[in-house]
Order: structure tokens, then C-alpha cells, then sequence
């Protein structure tokens, strides 16, 4: 099979690309770390790729966070770079924020918060699935 | 068919029982498996068996639960690997709960 | 044609692998083509040659490898992941590494994913 087959095999599904469920919060283990490595992979060789946080993955957005403070390498400062990378499509899952007291204040751009049905809903329009 | 959750937590400890309901659509299937089986007498199965007089399906990986000593619910369909694999080609796509 | 990639991110002496293997092995049986397994996060430790797992338990490496020969499965492991691990990557006659697995980059995963119908991640 070609990579332009391939193209074609995935214009005609109704669903596309990779959506990925962060659901862990940032500091305590690599799993944020490990999904943003599998993102930015996806991006580089242009396939399509979206992000979901749901849970405590939400922390993984919230702005003013500084992972300085406790000696980690702060790779949430790599999400500045998901334009560059074409990964435009980042849901938050509303309910998570409302259980855990967060406003909508977010250290990235263009993060669209969805109620769960429609946090479903888009989880849905994806050919493939991985959470981390 | 739609989308095939696996869920491996038991919801005792985790919130991940509870994200994948948060999320579950009408056409999907539920497949309870690991420690996901003791789910079968968490309080949220209440809930989800009440929707799955729908369309849900809630399946249970028979020797998974077996081996927990778990006992069973009658609206919760018993399967092996083999239809693991099946189901797996039967919806658009598969998540892993864990 | 039904093609499967799964994505294995636990390690060897974890219960759960026991499932991935056991779901694999069914699918391989039944005709499907799985197209590769792909071993992230603590996956990567599979391919780890000096770790040892009491005889009277399961061996999941062994079964692992058992499949790649018996059904030439391709198993990946993940540069990145193996290294913070312990497992040296720079040599391909590396003896601390299974010679059962290839070491990949997250390309692979790239790869995998667009190809196959469906990704199981266990």
C-alpha cells in the first residue's frame, strides 16, 4: 500500500487520526511526558492527532503551573508548540474542571471545553484511541 | 457498534470506570476485564445497568472474574478471548480504561 | 483484510501482560494479522535480556518470543522508553537486548497506527 492509498483510506472513513486521553496529572509520573512524545511523532509526520484531558489530566493544562519548583523538567512548555506541529483540536472535559474547583484559565491557546456528551462526541470522530 | 471500552480498574481505587461511562454512547460495548471486574459490584454498575436496558452491552471476561471469585449479574453477558477479538472488529474502534 | 497493532505498556512481571499476550495469541490463532505489537512506557522492559522471573511463574518474555517465531510478530520496542530503563540501544549486537524484539523509534507507532483497522492498547 502506497501513502497515497493510505490518504485516501482515511478521507473515506467518517473517522480519522489519533485521539489521545491524557488522564493523569502532570508531575508525579511520565505518563504527560509520554503522551506529548507520541503527539508531537504524530504531528511531525503529519498525521492527524488530537488531545483530550479528562480527570486529573486536566492539571496538565492549567496555567501558572511551575515545575521548577520541585526539580522537574517543565515539558508542559512544549504544548506552546502544538501549532507547529498542526495539533489544533485540544478538549477539555468540563466536568473534570467543575470536581476539581478549576476555572478555564489555561497556560495554551485555543482549548475547547466540553460538556461530556460532546467530549464524547469527539473522542468519537477518531480512528484510534490511546490513553495515557 | 461503535466504540469497545476494556476497562482494567477496579473502580474501588480509580476514576477510570467512572471516565469511561462519562463518555460511553448509546452503541457501545463494555468489557469488564483484570481487576475491571470487581467493577460488577461498584454502586456505578447500578447506573450503567439501568442505560444498558438500551443499547449498551456489558460483557465480562469469564475466567477474569472466575478467578476473582466474583460473582456474576444476570444483565452482565459472559465472554472469552476469543470473542474479546472478535468484538474488537465488530466496533469502529477500541479504549483501554487502565 | 482484519489488521490489528497493539501497544503493550506494561512490564514483563506485570499480571496484566498476561492478558495482552493471551488476546494476542487468541487474535494470531483466529487469522488475524497482527501487523506488530508495540512495546511503550514500561513495556519496554521486555526486551530487557537480564531480567529474571522465577521458573514457576508465567514468562511472559519467553511467550512473547515464542509468537515471533511461531508467527513471525513483530515486536517493537521503544528506543527512548528502553534507554531510561537500563536497556543500552547503540549497538545492534547488543547482548542486553532479546534479539526477539527490534528496537524502534515512536515512528514505528506512526506507522503501526495507520495501517491497521484497529490499535489495542493494553
Amino acid at each position: 500500500m502506497t501513502s497515497s492509498d493510505q490518504q485516501v483510506d482515511s478521507n473515506l472513513s467518517q473517522e480519522n487520526g489519533l485521539a489521545i486521553i491524557n488522564s493523569k496529572a502532570p508531575f508525579s509520573s511520565n505518563y504527560g511526558k509520554d503522551a506529548l512524545d507520541v503527539a508531537l511523532i504524530f504531528g511531525s509526520f503529519e498525521q492527524k492527532v488530537s488531545l483530550f484531558f479528562q480527570g486529573d489530566g486536566v492539571y496538565q493544562l492549567i496555567a501558572n503551573q511551575d515545575a521548577s519548583l520541585v526539580s522537574i523538567k517543565d515539558y508542559l512548555k512544549t504544548f506552546s508548540a502544538f501549532e507547529f506541529y498542526d495539533i489544533e483540536d485540544i478538549y477539555v472535559c468540563q466536568q473534570s474542571l467543575v470536581n476539581r474547583q478549576l476555572d478555564e484559565a489555561f497556560h495554551i491557546n485555543d482549548v475547547q471545553v466540553l460538556a461530556s456528551v460532546e467530549f464524547g462526541k469527539a473522542l468519537n470522530r477518531h480512528q484510534h484511541v490511546l490513553r495515557f | 457498534m461503535s466504540t469497545l471500552h476494556l476497562v482494567r480498574k477496579s473502580a474501588f481505587t480509580t476514576n477510570d470506570f467512572a471516565q469511561c461511562l462519562s463518555v460511553l454512547d448509546q452503541q457501545d460495548s463494555i468489557v469488564l476485564m483484570d481487576d475491571g471486574c470487581y467493577n460488577l459490584k461498584h454502586p456505578l454498575m447500578d447506573s450503567l445497568i439501568k442505560r444498558a436496558d438500551s443499547t449498551i452491552t456489558i460483557n465480562v471476561i469469564t475466567n477474569h472474574a472466575q478467578a476473582r471469585a466474583i460473582e456474576t449479574l444476570a444483565e452482565v453477558k459472559h465472554i472469552e478471548m476469543v470473542d474479546l477479538v472478535e468484538l474488537t472488529f465488530t466496533h469502529k474502534k477500541v479504549i483501554t480504561w487502565q | 483484510m482484519k489488521t490489528l497493532a497493539v501497544v503493550v505498556t506494561t512490564p514483563p512481571y506485570s499480571h496484566l501482560t498476561i492478558t495482552a499476550l493471551t488476546y494476542v495469541e487468541t487474535a494470531l490463532a483466529a487469522g488475524i494479522k497482527v501487523i506488530g505489537v508495540f512495546f511503550y512506557q514500561d513495556g519496554a522492559m521486555h526486551a530487557n535480556e537480564n531480567i529474571s522471573i522465577a521458573s514457576d511463574e508465567y514468562q511472559a518474555i519467553a511467550h512473547w518470543q515464542r509468537l515471533n517465531q511461531q508467527y513471525q510478530l513483530p515486536l517493537h520496542i521503544c528506543i527512548t522508553a528502553a534507554e531510561m530503563r537500563g536497556i543500552a540501544c547503540d549497538s545492534i549486537d547488543n547482548e542486553q537486548i532479546n534479539q526477539a524484539f527490534t528496537v524502534s523509534g515512536l515512528g514505528e507507532l506512526v506507522e503501526l497506527t495507520t495501517k491497521a483497522t484497529r490499535l489495542v492498547q493494553f
